[in-house]
């Protein structure tokens, strides 16, 4: 029980992270960002690139991940996103094929078998007979303080409202002096580095994989869709439970079924509320 | 020199053109109202003047071509809108939907702020209360006040009394002459109410199927025939 508890919270700090990301994409522009898996990975590759293969320091290979997350969402928005901004399906469509592309040049560079990742942090606490390893622990809380930051940045900086002002109504942010697309590519960034930092965490915490982009990717899905739009705290809520899900699952069922509630989960809310649980528009 | 002056604008949603040739200056400190039934164009020729619809043809403000800029630049160069029904962001509260309209004036937050909730003391006690539940009324003096923080030097305001209580009207029109009489503020309003158009402007046009049809003082208009059939079943 204290267990599932403790790996619980863990675990869903760290999808918290991994969602937040990608829901404030789909808030602000109304798309899903299929490619959004793919800064995960990248955020892991690069990192391992920088550590395990050149020996960097482990600060400059988390700063070479977050630059090629924030660089690879910028390209996206631009040279595709953009162009194709009054149509939702080809964006969701050609961002889909983009992380298939991708996963083969990461399956050209690295081959296709997983890699293991070393720990951020070597070691292992012991809390009522149940061993956590620093690793998750550090990812969890590092999770805690991104997501009380990001809080801090859309209620109370200019920048972080005019955010939310275009994900809650376009006309009324540019008539308050705001040029959407400029903040959708400063959104896509953000997105972006949000998404390589969960990658490094993800990585440790799992393992690197080419095919690693599918299974964040459902994560956040499920967060959007359960939790429903432009609800913050109601994606933390939801990650909570996805986390505690697949927690349970892993523990009491068979760690193979994780990711098949949370898929199954995602199908039942869109039949039942449309808008999702904690949502404010219809999807 | 007008400060704003439309030449020939032409208005176009895909192919469908919504405003004919329409040409009309807005003099500095004037109240300024334009009147027409439903579809008009008046909500059109407003979101045109701040760049948010295809036009061709000319908008000059203080001298300057701006047909063809952003909305977000022409907020920049003093052009305050607050449009239809709001468009207010209503999962936040007032103080914040009015921050929002601080963007692009940042060092005179303090005192726009002071002077918004002089003019509208409802909105002070209300700060943290969700637009999204506030009454028609509540919501059009946020909208206004949204407008009032970009500093404007030309104020455009669709359809103010929309829905609301003769009462609450009162309230926008006194808050609009004062801001026009105290700060001398250019305001131009588009209206339907043609009673409360003609006890706010000192020069009224009429606009019909994306037409300039008349222009004139209250006065002028007043005994115009073609006012008195239209708008009171004269
Ligand atoms: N987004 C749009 N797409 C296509 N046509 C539009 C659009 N907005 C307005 N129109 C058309 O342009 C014309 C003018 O509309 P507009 O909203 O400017 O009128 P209005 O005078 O503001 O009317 P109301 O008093 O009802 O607000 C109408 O024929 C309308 O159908
Ligand atoms: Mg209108």
């Amino acid at each position: 029980m204290t267990h599932i508890i403790i790996q619980g919270l863990l675990l869903s700090g760290l999808y918290a992270l991994i969602a937040v990301g990608f829901t404030m994409i789909f808030s602000v522009g109304r798309v899903l960002n299929l490619a959004y898996g793919v800064y995960i990975m990248l955020g892991g590759y690069i990192y391992f690139q920088c550590v395990q293969v050149w020996h960097l320091p482990k600060a400059v290979g988390f700063v070479m991940a977050v630059a090629a997350g924030v660089a690879f969402a910028v390209a996206t928005y631009q040279l595709l996103v953009r162009r194709l901004e009054n149509n939702p399906v080809a964006v969701e469509i050609s961002t889909l094929i983009l992380a298939v592309v991708m996963q083969a040049l990461i399956v050209m560079i690295y081959g296709a078998a997983s890699r293991t990742m070393w720990p951020l942090v070597n070691g292992v606490w012991r809390i009522e007979g149940v061993a956590v390893t620093y690793n998750i622990l550090i990812a969890t809380v590092a999770s805690w303080f991104i997501l009380g930051g990001l809080m801090w940045f859309v209620h109370k900086t200019h920048l972080g409202r005019a955010i939310m002002a275009v994900s809650m109504d376009r006309k009324g942010a540019m008539v308050s002096g705001i040029d959407p697309r400029r903040i959708s590519l400063i959104t896509w960034a953000i997105s972006g580095g949000l998404g390589a930092i969960a990658g490094v965490f993800f990585a440790t915490y799992t393992q690197l994989d080419p095919s690693m982009w599918v299974g964040p990717l459902i994560i956040a899905v499920a967060v959007v869709v359960i939790g429903g739009i432009g609800s913050i705290v109601g994606s933390l809520i939801v990650a909570h439970l996805i986390g505690f899900m697949e927690t349970i699952t892993t523990s009491l069922l068979a760690a193979e079924l994780r990711g098949v509630f949370t898929m199954l989960l995602i199908i039942i809310v869109l039949i039942v509320t449309p808008k999702g649980l904690f949502g404010r528009e219809e999807l | 020199m007008a400060l704003l002056e439309i030449s020939n604008l032409e208005a176009f949603y895909g192919k469908a053109r919504s405003l004919h040739g329409v040409s009309l200056n807005i003099e500095p400190g004037k109240i300024v109202a334009i009147i027409g039934p439903n579809g008009a164009g008046k909500s059109t020729l407003l979101d045109s003047i701040m760049g948010i619809t295809t036009t061709t043809g000319s908008v000059k403000f203080d001298g300057q071509e701006i047909r063809a800029q952003s909305p977000a630049l022409n907020v920049k160069a003093g052009i305050g809108y607050a449009p239809e029904r709001g468009n207010l962001f209503p999962f936040m509260g007032v103080k914040d939907n009015l921050l929002v309209g601080a963007y692009t004036s940042r060092d005179k937050i303090d005192e726009n702020l002071r002077m918004v909730f002089d003019l509208f003391p409802v909105l002070e006690q209300r700060q943290t209360q969700e637009t999204g539940t506030q009454s028609g009324g509540e919501r059009q003096m946020v909208s206004l006040g949204r407008a009032l923080m970009t500093s404007p030097k030309l104020l455009l305001v669709d359809e103010p009394t929309i829905g609301l209580a003769p009462k609450v009207c009162l309230d926008i029109a006194a808050a609009l002459k004062k801001l026009n009489e105290e700060t001398g503020l250019t305001i131009v309003i588009t209206e339907q109410n043609v009673n409360f158009a003609m006890s706010l402007a000192q020069e009224l046009h009429v606009l019909e199927t994306g037409e300039l049809r008349l222009s004139g003082t209250v006065d002028e208009l007043q005994g115009e025939d073609y006012i008195k059939q239209a708008y009171f079943g004269a």
